[in-house]
C-alpha cells in the first residue's frame, strides 16, 4: 500500500520544500528590485547609442552617464561628467569643463577625448544621430584632457539640451567597432555606478555596480535586479506582495490597491512634472481650423471630472499655457489679462459654437451650415486606461453642448501611424517636452515642423503654424541671456493662449512606487532630491546613486 | 419523397425537445437573450459614472459598482447584448460558409473537391489567435471587424467536417437513386442531404458560437475591442485594469466569468442533447478517421452519419 | 506498402503547399495593414526626433521601396536559407535568438500541459465510456464542460489571485525563482516546475472536458460495434476489451486532434504567458505584431507553421501504422 502511495507522498514534499524555499526569496534582499520595461523577455543589449532605441535600462544613465543632468526637481542642470560650459559672445562656440579623475569601467582613464569621440561617431555614422545634433554642428574636438569644443554650423543656443544628455561611450572600445549601428554591446564598459553584469537571463538579469565608479562611496548597494513584467497586472502583483523595491507604472486607486498593504513601508510619489497632457486638435479639419471651435471644445469640458475619473484625482486640470508644476516659473504676470479658456464654462462653449455658426436641433445635436452633424471622433491607445477613461469623460461633455463625440481606441502602432500623419480628429496624446517651455511651444506653432497630412511627423501632429511664433524661435535660438529667454516665452505663451492650437487637458504626473522595507533614502515629497520615478533619463542616476540598504 | 423529409425533420425536432438536456440548454439561453433584448429598458445607464468606485453589493447597487462607479448589474446585463450578437452571428456564417464550401468539394469531388480541400486545410493550419491578434489590431474596432476576424479563422474546421459527412452521404443508395431519376444536383444537395445533416449543422452552429463568444471575449480582453462599449469582454477588460481582483472587489469581475460559463455551459448542454438525439447505428469509418477535432475542446460534437432509412 | 508510400508522399505535397501559402499570407498580410514599423520606432523617442530623421530610421532598418514582389523573392530565398533576419522591435538581435529564448519554454509549458490534459482526458473518457451507469459518467462531463465553459484567462486569473497572491501557494509568475541559476540542477528543476504548476493546472483543467468527452463519445459509439459485441461473445475479459480493442481503436481520431494541438503549442499560451509572467512565444507574438516587426512576426509564424505542419504529418505516419484499414 505504502509503495503504491510513495509517487504521491514524493510528489507533496517536494512541493512542500520547494514552497519553503519560495518564501526565503521573500526575505533575502541583495539587490534593488526594478521595473521600467515591460517585457516577457530579455534581449542583451547594451548600446546606448542604438537607433532603434532597444538597449536595456538603465543604459544610457546607469550604465552609462552624459555631461549634466537636469534635474526637474531644481529646475537646474547638474554638472556629472562635465563640470561647467560656456558659450562664446556669439554663441556658435560651446566649451564644456570636463570631471577629472573619473575611470572607465574596466580601469582606463575617461577623458575629453572620449566626449569628442562619441559625437564624431555620431557624425560618421549618421544613423546613431536620432538627435540630428550634427544639423547644427560643425566640429567637434577636445582641446585638452579636460575641455571639449563644439563648434556651431549655425546659432542654436537650445542644441546645448541633446548635448549635454549624450550618454558617452568608451573611445578605447567603441573605435574597434565595425558596425556601431548594429552593434549590441553585451558586456559594456561605461562611467556609470552599475556596469557589471552578473546575470543575464531571458527572465532575469542582475547589474553589479563598478569597482571603479568615480564618485566614491556610491552606489551604495550591491546590484539591481530586473525580472521580466509583460503587464501593469504582474507588476502590481509584485509590487503588492513585496517583490518589487521600485517601480514607475500606473496603478489605479494607488492607496486602496498599494499602500493598504503595507502602509509602513509602501509608498508612492506622483509629483507633477510640468508637462502637459494635451486633447490634441487638428487643426487641418475644417470643423476643427475655427478657433472659436477649438476654445468652446475646451470651454465645455470639466477638467475637473476628466481628472477624478480618468486619472483618480492623481493630478490636476491643465493650465492655459500649457506648463505647470514646477514649470509654473514660465508663467507669464501678464496671464490674468488674458482668456483662460480651460475653466469650465459649457454657456461660453455654446455661445461660441453658435458664433461658429453651428445650430442645434431639437434633440441638442448641433450641425453645420451645410446640415452635416457636428461628430468628432477621439482616438485613444487601447492599452492606456486612464487616457480611455478621460477621453469618456470628454465624450460626455461634449455631447452636452452638442457635439456627438466617440472615443476609438487603437493598437499603439495604428493609433501612432494615424497621428503621425494627421490623421485624426481628436485625441488624447503628450506634446514636446524641454527643460523650458520652448521645446513645448515650437512643437505647437513652429513652421518648421509642419507636415502636410499624410506625410508622417512625429511634432506637430495637429499642424498648426503662426509666422509670429517664428520669428521668435529664431530669437531665442540665439541668445543665452536668461532675461532675453523669458521675454521670448512670455510672448510665445500670449500667442499660444490666443491660437489655442492644441487643448492642455491635465498636468502630467510622475509615476513612482517604492517599497522601503529593505532599501531607503527613495526621493519623495519630503525628500525631494529628484524625481522618484525611473522612466525619466537621465534623472534616474540621482537614485541610483543615492538609495542606501536599510 | 417529401413526405420523407418532413417526418427526417419533425422526428429530429421533437427528440430535441423531448431531451433534458437539449431543453435547459435552450432555456437558459433564451433568458440571456430575453435580458439582452430587454437590457435598455431595464436597467440604468451602464456608462454614467454613477458610485464610488468599487463598492461592494447594495441594496442601490445589486451588484455593486465597477472601477468607475459605473453599476455592474445593469453592465453585465447590457453586456449580453453585443457578446451574444457577435456570438450568434458568427456561428451562423460560419455554418454557412462551411455548408457551402464542404457541401459543394464534398459533393462534387473531383478537382473541386482537390482545390477546396486545399484552401480548407490551408486555412485550418494557419495559428488562429495570432492571425486574430494582428487583425483585429489594425482594424477598426467594433462588432463587424471582431465577427469578420472570428469567421475567418474559424469557418475551416466546420467546413472540414461538413465534407466528410457529404462524401459519406454522396456514396448512398438514396442519393444515386436521385441521380438516375434525373434530380439536379442542387436539388439533391437542398432537398435529399441537407435534412439527414440537421444535427451536424445544428451542433456547428452551436459549436461555432461557444467558439466566437469565448474568442471575442479573449480579445477584447487584450484591449483589441472597442473599449468604449459595453460587452462581456470590455467589462473584463475594464475590470482587470482597475485591479478589481487584487482589491478583494470580486463582485466586478464574477458576474460576467459567470454569466459568460452559463452561456457556453447551456451551448455545450444542447449539443449534448443533439448528440444524444442523434444515437447512431452506424458510422461510415472514413468518417469518424477523418473529422479531426482541431480545438482542443470539443465541446460534444460527435460529427456522426444517420441513417433514417 | 506502395500505397502507403504514395499516400505519404502526396500528403508531404500537400504540405508543402500549405507551407508555401501559409507563408505567403504572413509576408503580405502585415504589408498590407496601414503603418510603418520604423514610424513606431520614431514614436518610441517622443518627439525628440527630427522628422528627416525617420528615413535614416527606415535605412536602418532595411525598409526599402523595393517593390512588393521583389520583397517576396528575397524573403522566399532567405527563409530556405535559414537566415531569419534582424528584429526590428529588438534591433539588432536575430530573429533566431529571439525565438529560442522563449521557445523552449512555451515548449515545456504548453507541451506538458497538452500531454497531461490529453493522457488524464482519454483516460477518464474510457472509464467513463464503459462505465455508462456509474456515477461517474452523469456527474464528469457536466462538471468538467462548466469548468470549461469559463474564460481561459478569467479562471487563470482566479487562481492566481487565490492561489498565488492569497494563499502563497504558488509563484506570482515566472517560469523559475528569482535565486535559482538555471541549469541541470535540482533546485532550479524543481523551481521550474513548482512555477510551472499553477499555470500547467488552469491550462490542463480547462481543456480536460474537451478531451474526455471526444473520447468518451467515440468509445460509446465503438463499443456499439460488432466485433466488440463478438469479443464479449467469445468470453474475452471486460478489461481486455476495453484497453486492448475499444479503446484503442477509439484513441485514433483524437490522436488526430492531438497532433494537430501538439503543432499550436507552438503559438504559445498567449493569454496564459500574460496572466503568469511566463516567457514564451504568444507574448513575443503580439509584441511583434504592435511593433509591426516584420520579420520577428514571419520568424514566429514560420516556425507554428512548420510546427504544425510537422506535427500533422507525424500524425499521418504514425496512423498509417497504427490503422491497418489506411494501409489498404
Amino acid at each position: 500500500m505504502i509503495l503504491k502511495e510513495s509517487p504521491y507522498l514524493i510528489l507533496i514534499s517536494l512541493f512542500i520544500l520547494v514552497g519553503c524555499e519560495h518564501k526565503n526569496e521573500l526575505n533575502k534582499r541583495d539587490g534593488l528590485t526594478i521595473y521600467q520595461e515591460a517585457q516577457i523577455s530579455w534581449i542583451r543589449n547594451f548600446n546606448p547609442l542604438s537607433p532603434a532605441g532597444s538597449a536595456r535600462w538603465p543604459t544610457s544613465a546607469g550604465i552609462y552617464e552624459p555631461l549634466f543632468i537636469y534635474n526637474s526637481m531644481s529646475g537646474e542642470y547638474v554638472p556629472w561628467l562635465a563640470l561647467d560650459y560656456t558659450w562664446d559672445k556669439g554663441n556658435k562656440i560651446l566649451e564644456m569643463l570636463i570631471r577629472d579623475g573619473v575611470k572607465w569601467s574596466d580601469g582606463e582613464p575617461f577623458s575629453a577625448e572620449d566626449v569628442a569621440f562619441t559625437f564624431n561617431l555620431k557624425r560618421k555614422h549618421r544613423a546613431l544621430d536620432i538627435r540630428d545634433s550634427w544639423g547644427y554642428l560643425e566640429k567637434v574636438a577636445a582641446v585638452s584632457d579636460t575641455i571639449v569644443r563644439f563648434e556651431f554650423k549655425r546659432i542654436y543656443v537650445p542644441g546645448f539640451d541633446a548635448l549635454a544628455t549624450q550618454s558617452i561611450v568608451a573611445k578605447h572600445i567603441w573605435n574597434k567597432i565595425a558596425d556601431p549601428v548594429k552593434y549590441s554591446n553585451p558586456n559594456p564598459v561605461g562611467t556609470g555606478p552599475f556596469t557589471e553584469i552578473i546575470r543575464f537571463d531571458s527572465q532575469l538579469w542582475e547589474l553589479g555596480k563598478n569597482p571603479n565608479y568615480w564618485q566614491k562611496g556610491k552606489p551604495h548597494i550591491n546590484k539591481l535586479i530586473f525580472p521580466t513584467f509583460p503587464s501593469n497586472e504582474q507588476v502590481t502583483l509584485a509590487l503588492l506582495s513585496g517583490n518589487l523595491d521600485w517601480a514607475g507604472a500606473f496603478i489605479p486607486a494607488v492607496d486602496r490597491v498599494f499602500v493598504s498593504k503595507d502602509p509602513e513601508h509602501h509608498k508612492y510619489w506622483f509629483p507633477l512634472t510640468g508637462h502637459t497632457t494635451f486633447l490634441h486638435t487638428n487643426t487641418k479639419d475644417p470643423i476643427l481650423s475655427d478657433v472659436r471651435v477649438r476654445k468652446a471644445i475646451s470651454y465645455a469640458i470639466d477638467r475637473e471630472l476628466v481628472v477624478k475619473v480618468g486619472m483618480y484625482n492623481y493630478t490636476e486640470p491643465a493650465h492655459v499655457s500649457g506648463v505647470s508644476g514646477p514649470m509654473s516659473k514660465w508663467h507669464s504676470p501678464y496671464l490674468d489679462q488674458r482668456e483662460d479658456w480651460t475653466v469650465y464654462d459649457p454657456v461660453k462653449a455654446n455661445m461660441l459654437l453658435n458664433d461658429a455658426r453651428f445650430i442645434k436641433d431639437e434633440e441638442g445635436w448641433r450641425y453645420t451650415q451645410e446640415g452635416l452633424p457636428l461628430e468628432l471622433d477621439i482616438i485613444i491607445v487601447s492599452g492606456w486606461s486612464d487616457w480611455i477613461r478621460s477621453a469618456q469623460v470628454v465624450s460626455q461633455n461634449l455631447k452636452n453642448v452638442g457635439i456627438k463625440a466617440k472615443v476609438k481606441t487603437y493598437d499603439f502602432g495604428a493609433w501612432i501611424s494615424r497621428m503621425q500623419k494627421g490623421e485624426f480628429e481628436l485625441a488624447i496624446g503628450w506634446a514636446e517636452k524641454g527643460t523650458t517651455p520652448y521645446a513645448l511651444y515650437r512643437g505647437m506653432m513652429s513652421s518648421e515642423y509642419l507636415k502636410p497630412i499624410g506625410e508622417i511627423t512625429d511634432v506637430n501632429w495637429h499642424r498648426f503654424s503662426v509666422a509670429a511664433a517664428d520669428s521668435l524661435f529664431r530669437k531665442y535660438e540665439k541668445t543665452s541671456n536668461q532675461k532675453e529667454i523669458t521675454g521670448i516665452i512670455y510672448e510665445l505663451q500670449q500667442l499660444f493662449i490666443e491660437h489655442a492650437p492644441s487643448l492642455p487637458l491635465f498636468a502630467e504626473p510622475a509615476w513612482a512606487e517604492c517599497n522601503t522595507k529593505f532599501f531607503t533614502n527613495f526621493p519623495s515629497a519630503e525628500n525631494p532630491y529628484a524625481t522618484l520615478s525611473p522612466n525619466y533619463f537621465p534623472e534616474n542616476l540621482f537614485v541610483l546613486v543615492n538609495v542606501q540598504n536599510r | 419523397m417529401d413526405k420523407n423529409n418532413d417526418s427526417i425533420f419533425t422526428r429530429w425536432i421533437t427528440g430535441i425537445l423531448r431531451n433534458r438536456k437539449a431543453i435547459t440548454g435552450v432555456a437558459i439561453i433564451f433568458i440571456f437573450i430575453f435580458l439582452a433584448v430587454l437590457g435598455p429598458f431595464i436597467t440604468e445607464d451602464p456608462t454614467a459614472f454613477l458610485g464610488t468606485p468599487l463598492s461592494p453589493p447594495s441594496w442601490e447597487h445589486w451588484l455593486g459598482t465597477n472601477g468607475q462607479g459605473q453599476d455592474v448589474l445593469s453592465q453585465t446585463i447590457s453586456g449580453a447584448r453585443q457578446t451574444l450578437l457577435v456570438g450568434f452571428t458568427t456561428g451562423i456564417m460560419v455554418v454557412l460558409i462551411g455548408a457551402l464550401i464542404g457541401g459543394i468539394s464534398g459533393y462534387y469531388g473531383g478537382r473541386i473537391d482537390d482545390f477546396l480541400s486545399l484552401l480548407i486545410n490551408v486555412f485550418l493550419v494557419m495559428p488562429g489567435l495570432p492571425l486574430m491578434v494582428i487583425l483585429a489590431s489594425w482594424l477598426p474596432p467594433g462588432p463587424a471587424t471582431l465577427t469578420g476576424v472570428l469567421v475567418l479563422t474559424g469557418w475551416a474546421w466546420n467546413a472540414r467536417v461538413i465534407r466528410s459527412q457529404m462524401m459519406t452521404f454522396r456514396s448512398r443508395d438514396f442519393v444515386s437513386a436521385a441521380i438516375v431519376s434525373g434530380e439536379r444536383n442542387i436539388r439533391i444537395i437542398i432537398v435529399e442531404i441537407m435534412p439527414r445533416m440537421l444535427s451536424l449543422l445544428a451542433s456547428s452552429f452551436i459549436g461555432a458560437s461557444i467558439y466566437a463568444i469565448g474568442a471575442q471575449v479573449g480579445l477584447e480582453f487584450l484591449g483589441l475591442g472597442d473599449v468604449s462599449t459595453v460587452t462581456w469582454g470590455t467589462n473584463l477588460y475594464w475590470a482587470s485594469n482597475d485591479m478589481a481582483l487584487l482589491t478583494g472587489s470580486w463582485w466586478a469581475f464574477v458576474p460576467t466569468g459567470l454569466s459568460i460559463a452559463i452561456v457556453s455551459f447551456a451551448l455545450t448542454m444542447i449539443n449534448f442533447g443533439i448528440d444524444e438525439v442523434t444515437n447512431p447505428r452506424l458510422i461510415a469509418e472514413r468518417v469518424w478517421r477523418e473529422n479531426i477535432p482541431m480545438d482542443t475542446v470539443v465541446n460534444g460534437i460527435t460529427p456522426v452519419v444517420r441513417d433514417h432509412e | 506498402m506502395n500505397q502507403s508510400l504514395h499516400y505519404l508522399l502526396r500528403r508531404l505535397g500537400f504540405y508543402f503547399i500549405a507551407a508555401w501559402a501559409a507563408l505567403t499570407l504572413n509576408f503580405f498580410i502585415p504589408r498590407l495593414m496601414p503603418g510603418d514599423p520604423a514610424a513606431i520606432i520614431f514614436a518610441r523617442f517622443r518627439g525628440k526626433l527630427k522628422p528627416e530623421a525617420i528615413n535614416a530610421l527606415r535605412e536602418t532598418f532595411g525598409l526599402t521601396d523595393e517593390p512588393l514582389l521583389g520583397q517576396y523573392w528575397s524573403y522566399l530565398k532567405s527563409i530556405l536559407q535559414g537566415d531569419l533576419g534582424i528584429s526590428i522591435a529588438y534591433f539588432p538581435e536575430p530573429v533566431t535568438n529571439i525565438i529560442s529564448s522563449a521557445l523552449l519554454w512555451t515548449i515545456f509549458l504548453a507541451g506538458l500541459s497538452l500531454i497531461i490534459s490529453f493522457s488524464i482526458g482519454t483516460l477518464l473518457g474510457t472509464i467513463i465510456a464503459w462505465n455508462r451507469s456509474g456515477r461517474l459518467d452523469s456527474t464528469l462531463p457536466p462538471v468538467l464542460a462548466f469548468i470549461g465553459a469559463f474564460p481561459y484567462f478569467w479562471l487563470a486569473m482566479v487562481a492566481l489571485y487565490i492561489f498565488g497572491f492569497e494563499l502563497s501557494w504558488f509563484p506570482l509568475g515566472h517560469a523559475y525563482g528569482n535565486n535559482v541559476t538555471p541549469g541541470f540542477n535540482l533546485s532550479f528543476i524543481l523551481s521550474a516546475l513548482h512555477h510551472a504548476a499553477l499555470p500547467a493546472l488552469t491550462m490542463i483543467i480547462v481543456s480536460l472536458g474537451g478531451w474526455m468527452l471526444s473520447m468518451r463519445n467515440i468509445m460509446i459509439t465503438t463499443l456499439g460495434t460488432d466485433y466488440i459485441s463478438f469479443a464479449h461473445a467469445k468470453g474475452l475479459s471486460s478489461r481486455l476489451i476495453m484497453i486492448r480493442y475499444a479503446a484503442r481503436n477509439a484513441i485514433l481520431p483524437n490522436f488526430t486532434g492531438f497532433g494537430m494541438a501538439l503543432g499550436f503549442v507552438l503559438s504559445g499560451a498567449l493569454l496564459t504567458e500574460i496572466i503568469f509572467s511566463y516567457p514564451g512565444q504568444g507574448y513575443l507574438l503580439l509584441q511583434a505584431v504592435r511593433a509591426q516587426d516584420f520579420p520577428l512576426m514571419q520568424g514566429l509564424f514560420m516556425t507554428i507553421t512548420f510546427a504544425v505542419l510537422a506535427a500533422n504529418w507525424l500524425v499521418d505516419i504514425a496512423i498509417l501504422f497504427f490503422d491497418p484499414r489506411t494501409r489498404k
